[in-house]
């Protein structure tokens, strides 16, 4: 049974990613099992400094799914190449280095740094970070600034550069066009959709910033069709799909609607196993459904004629 | 080393309206743990609760664990539920312990509510290592005051206390605290609602003496990948916050501010 796929120049061991932000810097789920099996391990943001984060509660539970406002706190790119990067470099996986910056300038330094580091196999963009100078408003959700930011970035690395879309948008497609326009090798779809929660005894919100970003099983549904609608639009374009992957089938799920490759997130705070148990329910349903090669499940959703 | 690990449901003995004790067997990841460090805990329950709870061990021993657990919300009144027999996941021993009892050191314990299962655990470990300790409990009402037998079994001082006067000395726990301090000069221990954690590392600062708090705030995943369990560092600390599962959940008073 073959579970390696490719996806822009990697070469993955399995579809199953961990999502940044869920998975640390890696060594604090290596006791959990052998992270080779991943197909990469996509880091915690780093920006150029580090940052401390936001104040607490930053999390809170909700019904299958959990808000979080930490702050995309994280130790700097200068540190993390220092101390995360060398046990990342011999886990035997892809390392995807996830980064962000608070102006448009700090995101090209910040990935122009990263390339220079020994040992990273590509890098994500997060875009879901307030732009100061357009009032605050996400860089991720302006098609032409995400064109710009995408063609900053990919100047300054040789690496492959995925851009992780927000799906707090009412057009997802035409994100993901832009960012392909930039030079995007890649897209990761989805990051986590902007929510609230509010103690009603307490009649105040239950996370610090008030706002968050809802992640796990809840979002799902809204993940499966973005990828679904970004895979029609581009369907050369690798998608890593990311939202609420809780099984084997999920995985499934994810790839039939078009993704490459899935990335697991919330679930590793449940169960720190999480993305193993999921490789090995994946391979238990190929096996079952007689499928030799993942490879053959990307983009095979049948959708009746009428639909 | 944390581990992942299925534990079986051996007993689950109610102790008073929505106070339980959860006894688990196949416990042997736990060997060696301290009071003080916890587990992460979840049962069958599908996606919803989604994330682990995390208590503090009441016991752990030969191969079994104790949890003393309060039921506030959907998780622990699931785990409320528990049939003897039922399975639990566990992931565990997490953070940091209470330190470790020693004969030539004098620990006062404070405990509120359900804050009494490490330091229960704790004063057992004390007195088997010839150390001595005093306890200090306080509740809302007698009803709340739960596991004194095995309390008074310990053999060390105890004081109870209740809000309502319906046991013991009537009033706060810090208020009976104070009135033995002025006899004594030993290191505190608290457990507990954050007021009153509060309220014993004030009294600690102003009679200058050591004191370790442990912070039971909300947690998502306990091995320090999400950050969600900051706590804020004091004043001029190198970092802006510690991490409660892998800094913690005790902490020296110095280190940390009490939300
Ligand atoms: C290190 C540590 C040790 C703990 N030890 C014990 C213990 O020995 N016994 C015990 O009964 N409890 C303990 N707790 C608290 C326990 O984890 C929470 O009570 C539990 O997670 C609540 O889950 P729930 O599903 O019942 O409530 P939820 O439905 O999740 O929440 C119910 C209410 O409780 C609040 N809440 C949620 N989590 C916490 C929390 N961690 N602390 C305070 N309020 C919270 C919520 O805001 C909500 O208002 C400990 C927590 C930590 C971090
Ligand atoms: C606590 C937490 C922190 C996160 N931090 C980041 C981050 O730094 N960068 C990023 O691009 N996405 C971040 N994410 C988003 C996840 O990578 C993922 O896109 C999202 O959680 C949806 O997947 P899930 O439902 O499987 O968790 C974070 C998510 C969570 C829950
Ligand atoms: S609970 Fe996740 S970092 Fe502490």
């Amino acid at each position: 049974m073959n579970l390696r796929v490719p996806f822009a120049t990697l070469d993955c061991a399995s579809p199953i990613w961990t999502a940044s932000g869920t998975f640390g810097y890696g060594r604090e789920f290596a006791p959990y099992f052998d992270l080779a099996r991943l197909g990469a391990i996509a880091t915690k943001g780093i920006s150029p400094e580090a940052r401390a984060g936001n104040p607490v509660p930053r999390i809170c539970e909700t019904a299958s799914g959990m808000i979080n406002s930490i702050g995309l706190e994280n130790v700097g790119a200068e540190s993390f190449g220092r101390d995360k990067l060398p046990f990342l470099r011999q886990s035997g996986t892809n390392v995807i280095v996830n980064f962000f910056g608070e102006t448009f300038d700090e995101y090209v330094a910040c990935a122009a740094s990263l390339d220079a580091l020994d040992g990273v196999a590509a890098l994500e963009m997060n875009v879901s970070c307030p732009n100061v100078k357009k009032g605050g408003v996400e860089f991720g959700v302006i098609p032409a600034v995400l064109t710009e930011l995408t063609r900053a970035c990919r100047s300054v690395t040789k690496r492959p550069l995925l851009v992780k879309l927000t799906p707090n948008t009412g057009d997802i497609v035409a994100l993901a066009r832009a960012a392909v326009a930039g030079g995007a090798d890649g897209l990761s779809v989805i990051n986590t959709v902007s929510a609230m929660a509010i103690d009603a005894r307490r009649r105040r919100p239950r996370i610090a910033t008030t706002y968050g970003g809802l992640s796990g099983p809840a979002i799902k549904p809204i993940a499966l069709r973005m990828v679904h609608q970004v895979h029609t639009a581009l369907p050369e374009v690798p998608i890593s799909g990311i939202g609420g992957i809780a099984s084997g089938e999920d995985v499934v799920e994810f790839l039939l609607a078009g993704a490459t490759t899935v990335q697991i997130g919330t679930l590793s705070f449940s169960e720190p196993s999480a993305a193993a148990r999921i490789l090995d329910e994946l391979s238990a349903f190929m096996e079952q459904e007689r499928i030799s090669d993942v490879r053959e499940l990307i983009g095979a959703l049948v959708v009746p004629a009428g639909c | 080393m944390p581990t992942e690990f299925s534990a079986r449901v051996l007993a689950n003995r109610a102790l008073a309206p929505g106070l339980f004790v959860l006894e688990l067997a196949d416990c042997e990841p736990l060997v060696g743990c301290l009071p003080g460090q916890f587990v992460m805990v979840r049962g069958e329950w599908g996606r919803d609760p989604l994330l682990p709870r995390a208590f503090s061990l009441l016991s752990a021993r030969h191969g079994k664990c104790e949890l003393l657990i309060k039921a506030l919300g959907r998780g622990s009144r699931l785990l409320e539920r528990s049939a003897v027999g039922a399975t639990l996941q566990l992931l565990g021993p997490l953070g940091r312990p209470f330190p470790v009892p020693r004969a030539e050191r004098r620990d006062f314990l404070i405990a509120g509510g359900v804050g009494l299962a490490p330091l229960l655990w704790h004063a057992e470990e004390a007195v088997r290592a010839g150390a001595k300790v005093e306890l200090f409990y306080g509740a809302r009402q007698e009803a709340e005051l739960v596991l004194r037998e095995r309390i008074e079994a310990t053999g060390c001082r105890v004081q109870f206390t209740t809000e309502d006067g319906s046991f013991g000395r009537p009033g706060r726990v810090t208020a009976a605290l104070q009135a033995r301090l002025d006899e004594e000069h030993p290191t505190l221990l608290t457990c507990g609602p954050n007021a009153m954690m509060r309220a014993v590392v004030e009294i600690a600062r102003a009679r200058n003496l050591a004191c370790f708090v442990s912070v039971e705030g909300e947690m998502a995943c306990g091995i320090g990948a999400c950050l969600g369990c900051a706590v804020q560092s004091a004043p001029g600390a190198a970092r802006a916050y510690h991490y409660a599962c892998i800094d913690g959940p005790v902490f020296d008073a110095l280190q940390v501010v009490l939300p």
